[in-house]
C-alpha cells in the first residue's frame, strides 16, 4: 500500500460536482428508497452550487447517475425554457459533458419541478422529481418526529380527516398539488407537487420515480409497476383539474394540461405547460415531421 | 410563427448574473485581501456559518457575492462539501484554548481572572463621520497591563462543578475520527449532542439570535447567566501518520458557557463556533439550556431551532419563492372553483 | 474556467455499477450487467467510512478495508457479503432496521447461479404480474426463512451476484417457491 494507492490525481472539480463520498451515500439510499416505495430516507444532502429550494435535492441524484452518455431533459413547471430548468440543464451538462435535449422521448434522465411530461416514460427513463416538502403530514402534523413516528405506525387517521373535513366544508377535496397518495398500498407520499392531473402517471408506470427534498434531506421512490393511489373515499372519486377541454392558444393542442393566461377583457386564455409537446405540435402543423411518443391522457381522458 | 425559443430564457438569467456581477466591477487578490484585513468580525461570522476556516475563501466569497451574506456562506459551503476530509484534528480543551477575551458575569472575579480582550461593549457608538470629510480616523495605541494575563485558563463551569453546584457533562470517549458529522450524515431527531453542537456552531447568527432572544424573554424555561464567554485561537493538533504530533496553526474560536438554576444545582448550556462571534454564542447557549424537556414545536425545542437556524436551508427555501409557481396555483385555482361552481350552480348561459 | 469534465476509470465502473444494482432492484427478476465480475464494482460504488461491514469471504476483505469501511458482525452490518451461503440461519441477523428508520436494513449480496436451478416467481413493485427466476446454489430453507423475517417496511434488500450479472429482490418483493 502505498501513498499513490490510496489517493488520486487532484482534480479542480469531481466528475459530476459531487465527490465519490457524496455520491455513495446517495446511491446507498437511493437503493432503500426503491426497496420501500414511498418511504421517506435521510441522507446528508450536501450542498451545492444551488440554493436549496432550488432543486438541489433533484440535482444529487441526477448528478450521481449521470455519466457522459446520459441524454437529460429539465423542466420547470412543464417547460424547458423556464429560468430555473435552462440554469440546472446548464450545470449538469457543464459538470458532466452529458447532451441535453428538449423532447422528451430523446431523454434517458428527466429532472422535473412540478411536472410530469406528457408523452408516456418508457422502462429506460428515469424521472427526477424535485421535492420542496416530502412530508405528507406537514399540514396535520408540523412536527418531523412525531410525522415519522405516524409513518411508522402507518397512522394516517389525521390524514383521512382532514379530507373528510374538506369534503364536508366545500363538496370536494380542496387539495390542488402534491395529492397526498398511498404507494404500495402502506406509506403515504406527498407526490411532490405534481398537479392531479400528474399523479395517476405515477401509477403502475413503466419508468422509475424518484423524488428527492434537498433543503429537508429526504429522498424517497416509486418504481415501476408499483401501486399509486390517491386518498380518496369511495363516494368522493378523485378529480384531475377540469383541462381535459382547453385548448391551446399557441399551439392547438388540446386536451392537456394548460398554464391560465389572464387577458385585459377580463377572461383567460391558456396554454400548453409541456412546452415541448406544443413545440412539437406546432411544428407538425407546420409540415415538420415530429414524432410523438404515446400520452398518458387521450382525448383529455387518462387512458 | 414557432414557438418562443428555449434558449431565451438562457440569455435572460446569463445577462441578470452579468448585471448583478458588474455592480461590483474587477475582483482582484488586492481587493480580497483589504476585506480580509478590514472586517475580520464579518469574516469571522462567514466561517463560522459556513463551517470552513479559511480567512482568505471567506473574503474572496464576500468580494464576489458584493457581502450578500446568504450567498456568501452557500457559495463557501458548496466550496466545502466537494473538499476531502484528509484528516481529524485532536479534540481540545477549554483550558488549552490561548484565550483572548474571557468574562464572566456569573461571578465578580473567576479564578484566572476577568480578561476583557478586544471588545467594543463599552465604547460609545458614535460615527466617525470626520473620515468622509478627508481626515483618517487611526486608532489609539493599546497600552500593555503591567502584567499580562494568563494565555490558558479553566473553565467556570470547572469550578462550580468542584463546588457541587453543576453535574458536568460525562466525558464523550469517541474516538476524534467517529465523531458524528452532520455535513455527512442527516440530522435526525432526537439529535446526536456532536450534531446538535455542529448544527448550533454552523447556525445564521440571526436566526439564532431571533430563537435565543424569544426564549430569553420569557418563551423557555430558564434565563441565562452568562457562566463565561470567550474569544480564543485554539490549536489544529494532528498526528503524522509516522506517530509524532504537531501543530497544524491555530483558528479562532468564540464559546459560551450559560447557566441557570434548576433545583439546587445549575444547568449549562453551551455553544461553540469557528471565528469570533458572541452574540451567535450566547444565543446558541440559551437555546441549548433551554432545550431540554421544551414542549415540542416549542422556540426552545431541538427540532425547531435546529431546523430553523439553518441559514443555507432557510434562505434558501425564503427565496425559492420567487420562482414560478404556475402548476401548483393553476392546481388550487381548479379546486377553487370547482367547489365554488358545487356550492352556487351556474346558470344556463342566455343564448 | 472548466474543459470538458471526463469521468475517471473508478467513476465509470462506480457509475455503471450503480446502474445495474438500481436496474436489478427496480425491476426484481431482471438481471443487470455489472461492469465486472463478483463483487468488487458494488464495493467501489457503494462502500465508504460511513458503512459497516460483515464480509464472509476474505479475498473481498482487502477491498473493503480499502473502502475505509469498518468491519463488523452480521447485526451491525449494514452491508452483508455473505459470498456463497452454506446455510440460512445467516439470515437470522442480519440488521432489518426498525419501524422509524427501514433504511437501516441492511443490504445483503449473495453469490449465486442465475438462470439455473429451482424457480422461483416473484412479485410486488417493480414486476408488472410476476416474474419468474431460476436460481440456484442457496441454501435449503432460504426463501421460507427470508419471508419468515421480514416485517415489512422493516427487512433487508438482496443482490443475487453470478459473474458479473446481478439480480435483485428488494424487502418488498414476494417470493413464491414453484
Amino acid at each position: 500500500m502505498s501513498l499513490s494507492t490510496l489517493t488520486k490525481d487532484w482534480e479542480p472539480m469531481s466528475y459530476g460536482f459531487l465527490d465519490a463520498s457524496a455520491k455513495r451515500e446517495i446511491r446507498r439510499k437511493m437503493l432503500k428508497a426503491v426497496a420501500v416505495p414511498g418511504c421517506q430516507m435521510p441522507y446528508a444532502s450536501r450542498e451545492v452550487p444551488m440554493a436549496r429550494g432550488w432543486g438541489t435535492g433533484g440535482l444529487q441524484v441526477s448528478l450521481t447517475l449521470i455519466n457522459p452518455k446520459t441524454t437529460v431533459k429539465v423542466i420547470d413547471q412543464g417547460a424547458d425554457d423556464s429560468v430555473n430548468a435552462a440554469s440546472i440543464r446548464r450545470f449538469l451538462s457543464r459538470v458532466s459533458g452529458a447532451p441535453t435535449t428538449l423532447d422528451t422521448l430523446d431523454a434517458d434522465l428527466i429532472q422535473s419541478r412540478h411536472r410530469i411530461p406528457e408523452e408516456k416514460l418508457r422502462e429506460d427513463q428515469v424521472l427526477v422529481l424535485q421535492v420542496p416538502n416530502p412530508e405528507p403530514l406537514r399540514p396535520v402534523q408540523p412536527n418531523m418526529s412525531i410525522a415519522r413516528q405516524m409513518h411508522a405506525d402507518a397512522d394516517y387517521g389525521r390524514m383521512w380527516l382532514q379530507l373528510y373535513e374538506q369534503i364536508v366544508r366545500s363538496g370536494r377535496v380542496m387539495q390542488g398539488a402534491s395529492y397526498p397518495s398511498m404507494v404500495n398500498g402502506r406509506h403515504v407520499m406527498t407526490p411532490s407537487p405534481i398537479p392531479r392531473w400528474d399523479v395517476p402517471k405515477l401509477h403502475m408506470a413503466k419508468h422509475l420515480t424518484i423524488l428527492s427534498a434537498g433543503r429537508e434531506k429526504r429522498i424517497h421512490a416509486v418504481p415501476p409497476y408499483t401501486r399509486v393511489e390517491p386518498l380518496v373515499f369511495d363516494d368522493v372519486p378523485y378529480k384531475v383539474e377540469e383541462h381535459g377541454d382547453l385548448t391551446c392558444f399557441r399551439s392547438g393542442a388540446k386536451g392537456f394540461f394548460m398554464n391560465e393566461i389572464p387577458q385585459d377583457d377580463g377572461s383567460s386564455t391558456y396554454e400548453i405547460s409541456d412546452s415541448e409537446y406544443g413545440v412539437k405540435t406546432i411544428k407538425q402543423a407546420e409540415g415538420t415531421e415530429t414524432a410523438f411518443g404515446e400520452s398518458w391522457y387521450q382525448d383529455g381522458e387518462m387512458s | 410563427m414557432a414557438y418562443v425559443a428555449t434558449r431565451g430564457g438562457e440569455r435572460a438569467i446569463e445577462q441578470s448574473e452579468r448585471l448583478f456581477r458588474s455592480a461590483m466591477g474587477e475582483i482582484t487578490e488586492d481587493r480580497v485581501a483589504e476585506i480580509k484585513k478590514a472586517m475580520p468580525y464579518l469574516i469571522d461570522r462567514v466561517m463560522g456559518e459556513a463551517s470552513l476556516y479559511d480567512e482568505d475563501l471567506a473574503a474572496l466569497a464576500l468580494a464576489q457575492t458584493g457581502g450578500e451574506l446568504f450567498e456568501a456562506v452557500l457559495v463557501l459551503r458548496a466550496w466545502r462539501t466537494t473538499q476531502p476530509r484528509l484528516h481529524v484534528a485532536e479534540p481540545i480543551g477549554q483550558d488549552e484554548l490561548f484565550t483572548h477575551r474571557r468574562i464572566s458575569a456569573a461571578f465578580k472575579d473567576i479564578p484566572g481572572g476577568q480578561v476583557l480582550g478586544p471588545t467594543l461593549d463599552y465604547s460609545h457608538r458614535v460615527l466617525a463621520t470626520e473620515v468622509l470629510n478627508g481626515s483618517t480616523y487611526a486608532p489609539e495605541k493599546v497600552d500593555a497591563a503591567d502584567k499580562p494575563s494568563p494565555a490558558y485558563q479553566p473553565s467556570v463551569a470547572v469550578w462550580q462543578a468542584e463546588n457541587d453546584l453543576l453535574d458536568l457533562p460525562e466525558r464523550d470517549e469517541t474516538r476524534p475520527e467517529d465523531i458524528p458529522d452532520v455535513t455527512r450524515e442527516p440530522l435526525l431527531f432526537p439529535s446526536k449532542r456532536a450534531h446538535t453542537l455542529q448544527s448550533l456552531a454552523r447556525a445564521e447568527t440571526g436566526g439564532a439570535l431571533a430563537l435565543g432572544y424569544a426564549a430569553m424573554r420569557g418563551y423557555g424555561q430558564a434565563h441565562p447567566t452568562v457562566n463565561e464567554l470567550r474569544l480564543a485561537e485554539a490549536e489544529i493538533t494532528v498526528t503524522h501518520p509516522k506517530g509524532t504530533q504537531f501543530s497544524a496553526g491555530r483558528v479562532k474560536v468564540s464559546q459560551a458557557e450559560v447557566v441557570s438554576k434548576k433545583g439546587e444545582k445549575l444547568e449549562l448550556g453551551f455553544a461553540a463556533t469557528m471565528g469570533w462571534n458572541e452574540v451567535k454564542c450566547i444565543s446558541a447557549a440559551t437555546l441549548d439550556l433551554n432545550s431540554k424537556g421544551a414542549e415540542k414545536g416549542s422556540a426552545t425545542e431541538e427540532e425547531f431551532y435546529l431546523y430553523h437556524t439553518e441559514g443555507v436551508e432557510s434562505s434558501g427555501f425564503c427565496i425559492h419563492f420567487k420562482l414560478p409557481h404556475y402548476v401548483t396555483f393553476q392546481s388550487s385555482l381548479d379546486a377553487m372553483r370547482n367547489a365554488k361552481a358545487k356550492k352556487s350552480p351556474k346558470p344556463e348561459p342566455a343564448e | 474556467m472548466l474543459s470538458a469534465p471526463i469521468p475517471s476509470v473508478e467513476e465509470t465502473r462506480a457509475n455503471q455499477a450503480f446502474d445495474a444494482l438500481l436496474g436489478s432492484l427496480s425491476r426484481p427478476g431482471q438481471i443487470r450487467k455489472l461492469p465486472g465480475a463478483g463483487e468488487a464494482s458494488i464495493i467501489e460504488a457503494l462502500l465508504d467510512r460511513e458503512c459497516r461491514v460483515f464480509c464472509a469471504d476474505p479475498t473481498l476483505m482487502p477491498q473493503v478495508l480499502e473502502s475505509g469501511a469498518m468491519v463488523a458482525d452480521i447485526p451491525e452490518a449494514d452491508h452483508v457479503f455473505l459470498g456463497t451461503m452454506q446455510n440460512a440461519e445467516s439470515l437470522l441477523s442480519v440488521s432489518q432496521g426498525s419501524d422509524l428508520y427501514p433504511d437501516d436494513g441492511a443490504t445483503v449480496i449473495v453469490r449465486t447461479v442465475l438462470g439455473a436451478g429451482p424457480k422461483v416467481r416473484l412479485s410486488g413493485p417493480g414486476i408488472q404480474t410476476h416474474q419468474d427466476i431460476s436460481i440456484s446454489g442457496l441454501p435449503n430453507g432460504f426463501w421460507q426463512l427470508r419471508q419468515d423475517l421480514i416485517r415489512y417496511p422493516m427487512g433487508f434488500d438482496l443482490f443475487f451476484v453470478d459473474g458479473d450479472q446481478v439480480l435483485g429482490v428488494p424487502r418488498s418483493t414476494k417470493v413464491e417457491e414453484l
